[in-house]
């Protein structure tokens, strides 16, 4: 790995909280007036974020609660005209000292002049990593995401999911610590998706069978609070607009439909206990 | 029947336009100085054929060297007004502003300071060649698509990352329509600085065929100066096909399309 994080993280038995690979504290977003008579909306207001090496942490929400815009934070990408105001946010760096995350945009965002190929290997340049380090690491990936033979496919010869799967293997290739996913699936059909889903947990991009903290932080953003309990470990749950975190819910092993409940409900506290999804 | 009709439709109005200017000159008893017959004009391409092959080389010269001079000036200097934003502001507008004059007009200076060669001719097309690409490949640049842009910075891309990854390949299919436009306007730059000074080129045909009244002769390189266009642009559109390979669709995807 070209990249080490800023904080160790150190696996200790027992409940012992390792050392975050990634924190916010105190996160507040404002966006300014739309129009002449508008006022300032505000999209987060004083959120806690920690994410541990090793760990998949699922943010939900409804529409327009702000979680996009907590993950481009934490990307780096300070939406246009916002005010960040953060009590700290540490994101780990790479050995030039730029920031270590891979963020990887709801649109696949391929670059239509670039073979499958060449685009898988776009963040690995970015991030300085060696051709030949690279182009081994992308043989490897092409296999694990049923890309193998679409090596030289250009971008709109591959159907949706084939196209997310491979802005997904672009931004796993750099071996960054710090994974940022907002909706990989989200423009998918209901089948696809659900299937997509289904690979992506047999995927373990955390890297949880690893030792020594030696896996990736993950944070995934969805609407889908089934997509949330299928992949992740933690579920942050962000209210309406202010988002704030309303609930941070361990995902118990095995039956999760206790769990669902309670996602639904502070997803959805008028709501009351009616189950239908919370989109 | 829609594709034979576009084929038959232009074929047969183009030949019903000939057969009545035949007919009319005949009929009228036009003098040949002022307007022959075509069959006159294709006699006399036949004539003169083995004149011809000279003057398509100069002027097939200067304007590919025109053309090419004119496109790698025009794209180096789009990839610096992208790339260094006072180079916009300074450079743009003095580049706008020097199209107000037309390039034909620029001919005489040219030839005063370039001579009677192949120099100033190169130039002037040059000239006429480079605005178009420039114009076309700055539009591009600045259009980048931000999911793009955003994907790259997303992955720790800087400004370099931008540029190299982005911004230089989205410009591509862009200065590539520019070039397009450039190759249809460059055998007739060329063929107007031959017209003022010159020992062979078209532009020489033209003149001197002009002095002799030789009106079959300028409509001859009429015809040619008009092949020679459609030539190049085929030519320059097929580079640039193959140049941005990712825009052919690997099936047909527009119904009734002929094929090229």
């Amino acid at each position: 790995m070209t990249t080490s994080p800023s904080t160790e993280a150190v696996v200790a038995p027992g409940d012992v909280t390792p050392a975050p690979a990634l924190e916010v504290v105190g996160l507040t977003v404002t966006f300014p007036a739309v129009g002449r008579r508008g006022t300032d909306v505000v999209a987060l207001r004083d959120v806690d974020l920690r994410v541990a090496a090793g760990e998949f942490v699922a943010v939900v929400g409804p529409s327009g609660c702000g979680k996009s815009t907590l993950l481009r934070v934490l990307a780096g990408l300070t939406p246009a005209g916002a005010t960040v105001d953060a009590r700290a946010v540490t994101t780990p760096v790479d050995a030039s000292g730029a920031r270590a995350t891979a963020w990887m945009p709801q649109r696949d965002g391929l670059l239509p002049w670039r073979r499958a190929w060449s685009n898988a290997l776009v963040g690995a340049r970015i991030a300085g990593v060696d051709r030949a380090v690279a182009d081994a690491r992308a043989r490897a990936l092409f296999d694990a995401f049923g890309l193998a033979g679409f090596e030289r496919a250009w971008p709109h010869e591959l159907s949706g999911g084939m196209r997310q799967r491979l802005a997904l293997l672009r931004t796993c290739l750099p071996g960054r610590p710090v994974l940022l996913l907002d909706e990989p699936f989200g423009a998918l059909d209901a089948i696809t998706r659900r299937r997509m889903n289904g690979w992506l947990a047999g995927l373990d991009l955390a890297g949880h069978g690893r030792p020594d903290g030696a896996g990736r932080a993950v944070v995934l953003v969805t609407h889908d609070v089934d997509e949330a309990l299928l992949l992740a470990d933690r579920v942050v749950v962000l209210s309406d607009r202010p988002g704030r975190v309303v609930l941070d819910l361990r995902v118990p092993r095995g039956d999760p439909t206790a769990a669902r409940q309670v996602l639904l409900e502070a997803l959805d506290p008028q709501g009351g206990t009616s189950a239908s999804g919370g989109a | 029947m829609r594709r034979w009709r576009r084929l038959f439709a232009p074929t047969v109005a183009g030949l019903v336009l000939l057969v009545g200017w035949e007919v009319g000159v005949r009929a009228s008893g036009l003098p040949a100085f002022v307007l022959p017959a075509p069959s006159q004009v294709a006699r006399t391409a036949v004539d003169v054929a083995p004149l011809l092959g000279g003057h398509v080389v100069t002027t097939l010269t200067e304007a590919g060297l025109g053309l090419l001079v004119g496109a790698v000036v025009g794209l180096l200097l789009a990839v610096l007004i992208a790339a260094f934003p006072w180079v916009q502001d300074t450079v743009y507008p003095l580049v706008t502003l020097t199209q107000t004059v037309p390039t034909v007009v620029l001919a005489p200076l040219l030839i005063l300071w370039a001579g009677f060669g192949l120099l100033p001719k190169v130039v002037l097309v040059a000239l006429t060649a480079f605005f178009p690409v420039l114009v076309a490949a700055v539009t591009a640049m600045a259009a980048v698509d931000a999911e793009h842009a955003e994907m790259v910075a997303g992955l720790g891309g800087t400004r370099r990352h931008q540029f190299w990854l982005v911004q230089l390949p989205a410009s591509v299919p862009g200065a590539l329509g520019g070039l397009r436009v450039a190759a249809t306007y460059a055998i007739g730059a060329a063929v107007v600085a031959e017209y003022l000074a010159g020992q062979s080129g078209l532009g020489v045909l033209v003149q001197r065929s002009r002095k002799g009244y030789a009106v079959d002769q300028i409509l001859v390189a009429v015809v040619l100066v008009a092949v020679l266009t459609g030539l190049l642009f085929l030519l320059v559109d097929g580079l640039a096909r193959l140049a941005t390979p990712w825009q052919r669709p690997s099936t047909p995807s527009r119904p009734g399309r002929t094929p090229a």
